[in-house]
């Protein structure tokens, strides 16, 4: 689709609003896209939000409101601007949803990486993002395994717009590691479409951390398309103030012996909001489907709230599917036994939250992703 | 004045029910006070109020630790002072395990004590002490790296419970039930450590409702506690008179009368 036709998608798509099922509990109600000057003419080139990591990494990428600059790539990989016409453009994300449209009409600087057939990075690839409209292609050749880092961060003070897409390849027995970590500032409504597509006895592995940004829905979405695919995806996020985050997964398991897994975690203090919506369609053809998801939230504050609505939508009938959702507050009893023991309440509370977080952390394998994830979820409770 | 001293003190549920009515209590370093009374006879509400539990509320009469007013401090403060609570049902907090969990609380009463400047220990010499108070109260080296308390058995909490007070020093311990599920090996391992612990620096309140735990750790004073008071005081061989006769011939006031 061209530019000019996702724009004029865009513009007949109308805004969603809660009477929406899957909008429900995020009220865009004063949020205008179109207010946010899509030039970048005059935004501060220092970033207000600080990333999170500091990895040794093989590639780095650092995207801006100006334009991409590609800092480091190796060799034998592309890893590079992306090129509007590149052929898979559009493929996994369209411009069916309002917010996919005006992506697919107005991004400007996005990455393509791909993997050829059979190579393996050791070191991971790090893109740093604070341009708002980004848009990020990935390709996993035959046998590739590596693992790729975003990181979303703010340029500029004041209220802002995101606008991310995501659209990943894993081909045949691939195995890709995904972060993307959004530490936005509480003034940014980010809205960010992910699609993964992942092939016969591929392997996919995604870490979602959510800190940043003031309201918007992020789009998690995986097609087990190949027989023998797995795709597993922990999600830990943490709201405070009146922050309000909205997660929408969704598994969907088009091809037979495939495996999904997606574990999601929130903690919410002060008047913080949060949504996770999860779905796992299971297609008729996709017998022997192992499918599961988690998603549990810890209240650090009695007027913080959290809704969780997890789904199913069956067409098979030899499948094993569980899921979870819980939306609980800090137990008191706890609490007092960390006090007990001469924990002050900050600090009883930043080793509760630790605990409730452990399980999800464990399943990230980069340990300096391990590692800010903790650190950031721990920061997030303020020291008496 | 003793270095723990209850006077005339009440207790109260969110609610307002009145559970313990009226308790003088003084406890000194180097002392095992025994508090013995049956089920609901509010002695666990007394345990947990003393350590600052938000649902028991102090509605008379005073407490003072040190010389200073228990009441307005809170769990945390009270602990980093040197009293211990250890719990007739520990807490399980999967995520964190019982090597992280000590070191926090170690850490946090360091702090508590050089006037809010981090101070950690390092980590030889908690591991090293860790290691010896672990081998002494014969608790299985590896519960050290598992969750604290997450799956243990009964017997496993209870001595993590006196590892804790091993570890922490306090210099007042409150031991609620610390005998209740323990077969007899659990109960002379754990009592054995607690008496260990007990000396010039550390004075001890056992709360129990049998008298079972006492052969092991000899109480120099011995206070009966039925419906909400203590009702008759004297050395350990009250305890004994107790275990012949039951609690029975204390209770013109009702028993079961509030909740343990």
């Amino acid at each position: 689709m061209s530019r000019p036709e996702a724009l004029e998608r865009y513009r007949a798509l109308p805004m969603p609003t809660t009477s929406e099922e899957s909008w429900r509990f995020t009220d865009l109600r004063g949020f205008d896209p179109d207010a946010f000057a899509v030039s970048s003419n005059g935004q501060s080139r220092v970033t207000v939000t600080r990333p999170m990591l500091d990895l040794d990494v093989a590639g780095l990428a650092v995207a801006g409101p100006d334009g991409i600059e590609i800092e480091r790539a190796p060799e034998g990989i592309v890893f590079e601007p992306l090129d509007e016409t590149h052929e898979r453009l559009g493929q996994l994300v369209g411009a069916d949803e309002k917010f996919a449209a005006h992506n697919a009409a107005l991004w400007k600087h996005g990455l393509l990486v791909h993997v050829p057939r059979g190579v393996e990075l050791e070191r991971p690839l790090y893109v740093r993002i604070s341009a708002p409209f980004w848009r990020l292609l990935v390709v996993a050749e035959e046998g590739a395994r590596f693992s790729l880092v975003e990181e979303y961060i703010s340029a500029g003070e004041g209220e802002a717009y995101s606008n991310a897409v995501a659209e990943l390849f894993v081909e045949q027995a691939a195995k890709l590691e995904y972060v993307s970590l959004q530490n936005l500032s509480r003034e940014t409504w980010h809205f960010a479409s992910h699609h993964a597509r992942v092939e016969r006895d591929a392997e996919l592995d995604w870490v979602a951390g959510g800190f940043g940004s003031k309201k918007g829905k992020t789009r998690i979405h995986n097609d087990l398309a190949g027989q023998g695919a797995t795709s597993r995806v922990t999600g830990a996020y943490f709201a405070d103030g009146t922050q309000h985050l909205d997660y929408d997964t969704f598994q969907e398991h088009i091809a037979p012996s495939t495996t999904s897994d997606f574990a999601f975690k929130g903690a919410l203090r002060d008047e913080a909001t949060s949504v996770w919506r999860g779905m796992i369609r299971v297609e008729k053809d996709a017998q022997k489907t192992n499918a599961y998801q988690e998603n549990r939230n810890l209240l650090l504050s009695t007027k913080a709230h959290a809704d969780s609505i997890p789904g199913l939508e069956i067409l098979a009938n030899d499948v094993r599917c569980t899921h979870g959702a819980t939306v609980s507050p800090v137990n008191r009893d706890e609490l007092f036994y960390a006090m007990a023991r001469g924990l002050t309440r900050p600090d009883a509370e930043r080793l509760i939250v630790r605990a409730f977080f452990q399980e999800v952390l464990d399943r990230v394998e980069l340990e300096p992703v391990r590692e800010a994830l903790a650190s950031a979820l721990e920061a997030r409770i303020p020291q008496a | 004045m003793a270095l723990l001293e209850l006077k005339n003190l009440h207790i109260a549920l969110e609610d307002g029910t009145e559970i313990v009515k009226g308790v003088d209590l003084a406890v000194n370093p180097n002392e095992v006070h025994a508090i013995m009374g049956p089920n609901g006879s509010g002695k666990s509400t007394l345990a947990y109020a003393l350590m600052g539990h938000p649902a028991y509320e102090i509605t008379e009469g005073e407490v003072v630790f040190d010389g200073r007013n228990l009441v307005e401090m809170g769990a945390d403060e009270r602990a980093q002072a040197g009293l211990f609570l250890a719990f007739q049902y520990p807490h399980a907090i999967p995520g964190v395990t019982v090597t992280s969990f000590l070191r926090s609380a170690i850490n946090a009463i360091r702090k508590a004590r050089a006037g809010g400047i981090d101070d950690p220990i390092p980590i030889p010499e908690f591991r090293k002490e860790l290691l010896a108070q672990m081998d002494r109260l014969k608790v299985s080296r590896d519960l050290a790296s598992r969750y604290l308390n997450d799956g243990f058995s009964g017997g496993e909490k209870k001595r993590i419970e006196i590892l804790q007070m091993a570890m922490l020093k306090p210099r007042i311990a409150i031991l609620d039930e610390t005998d209740s599920g323990l077969d007899i090996d659990a109960l002379q391992t754990v009592a054995r450590g607690v008496k260990e612990v007990v000396g010039p620096a550390l004075g001890a309140l056992v709360i129990t409702h049998y008298q079972r735990i006492l052969n092991y750790i000899e109480p120099d004073f011995v206070h009966v506690f039925v419906g909400g008071r203590i009702v008759e005081e004297g050395g350990p061989e009250l305890a004994h008179k107790l275990e012949a006769e039951g609690y029975e011939a204390f209770t013109p006031v009702a028993v079961g009368e509030g909740e343990s």
